[in-house]
C-alpha cells in the first residue's frame, strides 16, 4: 500500500512569505466566511464540511501515514460525544473537560484496539476494525446504564440547552460552532504537518510502504503504528464531543455508526490518503454532495451519497490512485512557478 | 577483535535444511565474502544474523553478546544493517526520504537525518539522483540505495546481499573501491556476492557454503583452488563471471 505522496525537497532558503501566502490567504478566508454567509443552513453544511476535514485529517494520521485502512473511527467519535454528555448531564462537568476526558479514555480504547490488528494484514484489519466499532454501536444501543452512568440506549441522549457560552461548549448561534470546529481543524493540520516532517511521519510511512525494509533499519514498526493510533483516536474524539455539543442530542446511530468511518475514508482515500491536502480537499469535494443527497433524497433514497463515493472512488482509484490531490497539487505547483519562477516543486 | 560469531548455527524451513552447523567469526574491520550456488543458504543465514528470524540452533554473537532471536529494528540499533537481495525501496519516495529514513535510525532532527543523508549519497556517488523517486531508478541504482539507507544507520557491520548483481563492470569496479573506502573508514562487511571477480578482489577472506553446509573457508587465492568448492561451484561458473 503506498502512503503519502509529498515529494519535497530539502530546507532551502526559499522565499518563506511566498510560500506561506496562499496559505495564509485561505485561512484569512476561511475565518472570513461566517461574515458573509449568513444562512444558518449553510453555515450548518460549512460546519460539517469541516468536521469532516477535521474528522479525516486526524484518520490520516494513521488510515494514511501508517500505510493502514482502520474503518471504526466511529467509536472514537461515539466515546467522544458519549463521556462528555454523560458527564455533563449527570455531573455538570464543562463539556471541554469531558472532550479531553473522551480523548483520553479513546486513546486508551484505540490503543487496545491497534496492540492485535496491527499485525494483521489489509482487509483483514479493516474488517477487525469495523466489528469493533459495531459491537461497541450494538452494546450502547442495548444499555440503559453502564455502571453508574445512564446512556439510555437506542433513545440516546438529549442534552437540554440551559447554561449558554464558551464554558458550556454550547451557543445559541452557529458562528462559535464553526469557529471553534475551523480552529480545531487547523491545529489538526498543525499536528500533521509537524508529524510530517518528523522522525515519527518519516518512519510511519516507511513501515507502511515496506515494513521489511523500515524493520531493518532499526523502526519499530508495530510500536510507531500504536502511537500513530493513539494520537489519532484522540483527536476523533474530540470532534465527537463537539458534535454532540453542536447538536445537543446524541444516539448511537447518529455517533457511531458505519456510514462515519465509511465517509471518513471515502474522503481520505478519493482526496488523498497520506496527504495534508487530501483529507481538506475530500471534504470539500465530498461534504456538499452528502448534504445535497440527504436533503433532496433523504426519504426516497437514503444512503444515495454513500452510492455515489462509491462511484467517485471507483474512477479514482483507477485514473489518480493517489487521490484528487495529486493533479492539484502539481497544478497549483506549476501556477506558483509560473506567477513567481521560485523553485517550489518536486 | 572478534566482532561476529556463529556458532553451528542451523535453519530448517520444515524439512528444507537450508543452513546446517554454520560456524563462523567474523574480525572488526574484515569483509568476509560468503558465496555459493544459487539455493545453497546465503540469504538464509544473513535474516538469521538480521533478525528477520531466529535460527532453529545455534549461537549468533556480535560484539560479545548473544542476539539470535532478536527482532531486526532491536540488531540494527546494535549496529547491524543489511540490504535485501530483493530490493525494498520506498518506492513512492525520493531517494534522500530513503537515505534519510535510515538516517533516523541516529538522530530524531530532520534537518539533521536530511544532511548525513546527503553525505551518504555523496559517498555512493548518488548525490544527483537525490530528488529522483525511487521508483523511477534503474536496478543499479536501486542495489546503491539499498546500501545508502544501510549505511546511513551508521552500522557496524554491514551485510551485502549480492549488491553488484545487474551493475555494469565499470559500475562493479567502482562499488569495490566504495566498499573498500568505507571498510577504511571503519565498517566491518560480510558479503554474499555472485560476481566472482569483486569478491576476489574484496573480500579478506571467503567462505563457501553448499546445500546449506560450508564446504571451505579460507583466503580468496585459497578457495578458488579448493576441489570440493571447484566441484559444487566454481567449476560451472566461474569461466562465465
Ligand atoms: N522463508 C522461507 N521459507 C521456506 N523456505 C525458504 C525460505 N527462505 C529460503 N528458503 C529455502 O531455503 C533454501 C536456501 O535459500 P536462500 O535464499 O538462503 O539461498 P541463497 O543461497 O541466498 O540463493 P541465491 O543465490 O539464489 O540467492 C532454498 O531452498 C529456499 O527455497
Ligand atoms: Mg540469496
Amino acid at each position: 500500500m503506498n502512503a503519502s505522496t509529498v515529494t519535497r525537497q530539502p530546507a532551502s532558503g526559499r522565499p518563506v512569505l511566498l510560500r506561506w501566502a496562499p496559505l495564509l490567504l485561505l485561512l484569512a478566508f476561511a475565518f472570513a466566511l461566517p461574515l458573509v454567509v449568513r444562512s444558518a443552513t449553510y453555515l450548518h453544511i460549512l460546519i460539517l464540511l469541516l468536521l469532516y476535514a477535521y474528522l479525516t485529517t486526524s484518520w490520516n494520521l494513521v488510515g494514511g501515514f501508517a500505510g493502514v485502512l482502520p474503518l471504526g473511527h466511529a467509536a472514537f467519535v461515539g466515546i467522544g460525544a458519549y463521556t462528555s454528555t454523560v458527564l455533563s448531564l449527570q455531573y455538570g462537568l464543562s463539556p471541554w473537560i469531558g472532550m479531553i476526558l473522551g480523548g483520553m479514555i479513546s486513546t486508551i480504547v484505540g490503543v487496545l484496539i491497534g496492540l492485535p490488528t496491527f499485525k494483521m494484514r489489509g482487509a483483514y484489519f479493516a474488517l477487525a476494525t469495523i466489528a469493533f466499532a459495531e459491537g461497541l454501536r450494538v452494546m450502547v444501543e442495548n444499555l440503559d446504564r453502564l455502571g453508574p452512568f445512564r446512556l439510555n440506549g437506542p433513545r440516546g441522549l438529549q442534552i437540554p440547552p440551559l447554561e449558554v457560552g464558551f464554558g458550556r461548549l454550547m451557543f445559541a448561534e452557529k458562528e462559535p460552532y464553526y469557529y471553534i470546529i475551523l480552529t480545531m481543524l487547523v491545529l489538526a493540520v498543525g499536528i500533521t504537518w509537524a508529524v510530517s516532517r518528523s522522525k515519527l511521519g518519516y518512519c510511519l510511512a516507511a513501515g507502511g510502504e515496506e515494513p521489511e525494509a523500515a524493520q531493518s533499519l532499526g523502526i519499530n514498526v508495530a510500536r510507531l503504528k500504536l502511537i500513530a493510533m493513539a494520537i489519532s483516536s484522540f483527536l476523533t474524539s474530540l470532534a465527537g464531543t463537539f458534535w454532540a455539543q453542536f447538536t445537543l442530542y446524541i444516539h448511537p446511530k447518529s455517533v457511531m455508526s458505519l456510514d462515519i468511518s465509511f465517509e471518513i475514508a471515502f474522503i481520505a482515500l478519493i482526496g488523498g490518503r497520506g496527504s495534508i491536502a487530501g483529507p481538506l480537499l475530500g471534504a470539500l469535494l465530498l461534504r456538499p454532495v452528502s448534504d445535497f443527497s440527504r436533503i433532496h433524497f433523504g426519504d426516497t433514497l437514503p444512503g444515495l451519497h454513500l452510492v455515489i463515493f462509491g462511484v467517485v472512488l471507483i474512477l479514482v482509484m483507477l485514473y489518480q490512485p493517489r487521490g484528487l490531490q495529486e493533479p492539484l497539487t502539481r497544478l497549483y505547483r506549476r501556477g506558483m512557478q509560473r506567477l513567481f519562477g521560485t523553485g517550489e516543486g518536486g | 577483535m572478534r566482532l561476529l560469531e556463529l556458532h553451528r548455527v542451523s535453519k530448517h524451513f520444515g524439512g528444507i535444511r537450508a543452513v546446517e552447523d554454520f560456524s563462523l567469526e567474523v574480525q572488526a574491520g574484515e569483509i568476509v565474502g560468503l558465496i555459493g550456488p544459487n539455493g545453497a543458504g546465503k540469504s538464509t543465514l544473513f535474516n538469521c544474523v538480521a533478525g528477520v528470524f531466529p535460527p532453529t540452533s545455534g549461537e549468533i554473537v556480535f560484539q560479545g553478546k548473544r542476539i539470535e532471536g532478536r527482532k531486526p529494528w532491536e540488531l540494527c540499533r546494535l549496529g547491524i544493517a543489511r540490504t535485501f537481495q530483493i530490493v525494498k525501496p520506498f518506492a513512492s519516495r525520493t531517494v534522500l526520504y530513503n537515505v534519510t529514513v535510515g538516517a533516523f535510525a541516529t538522530t530524531s532532527r530532520l534537518a539533521e537525518a536530511e544532511r548525513r543523508a546527503l553525505a551518504v549519497l555523496r559517498t555512493l556517488h548518488m548525490e544527483e539522483k537525490a530528488h529522483v523517486r525511487a521508483a523511477n531508478l534503474t536496478i543499479a541504482d536501486r542495489k546503491r540505495l539499498e546500501i545508502a539507507r544501510a549505511l546511513a544507520t551508521r552500522p557496524r557491520l554491514l551485510l551485502l546481499d549480492e549488491v553488484m548483481a545487474g551493475l555494469r563492470p565499470t559500475e562493479v569496479d567502482e562499488m569495490v573501491e566504495v566498499i573498500r573506502r568505507l571498510r577504511d573508514s571503519g565498517i566491518t562487511f560480510f558479503v554474499i556476492e555472485h560476481i566472482m571477480r569483486a569478491v576476489m578482489a574484496l573480500s579478506d577472506r571467503i567462505a563457501v557454503l553448499h546445500f546449506g553446509h560450508k564446504i571451505a573457508e579460507g583466503l580468496p587465492a585459497e578457495v578458488a583452488r579448493d576441489d570440493r568448492v571447484i566441484k559444487a561451484y566454481l567449476g560451472e561458473d566461474y569461466g562465465a563471471a
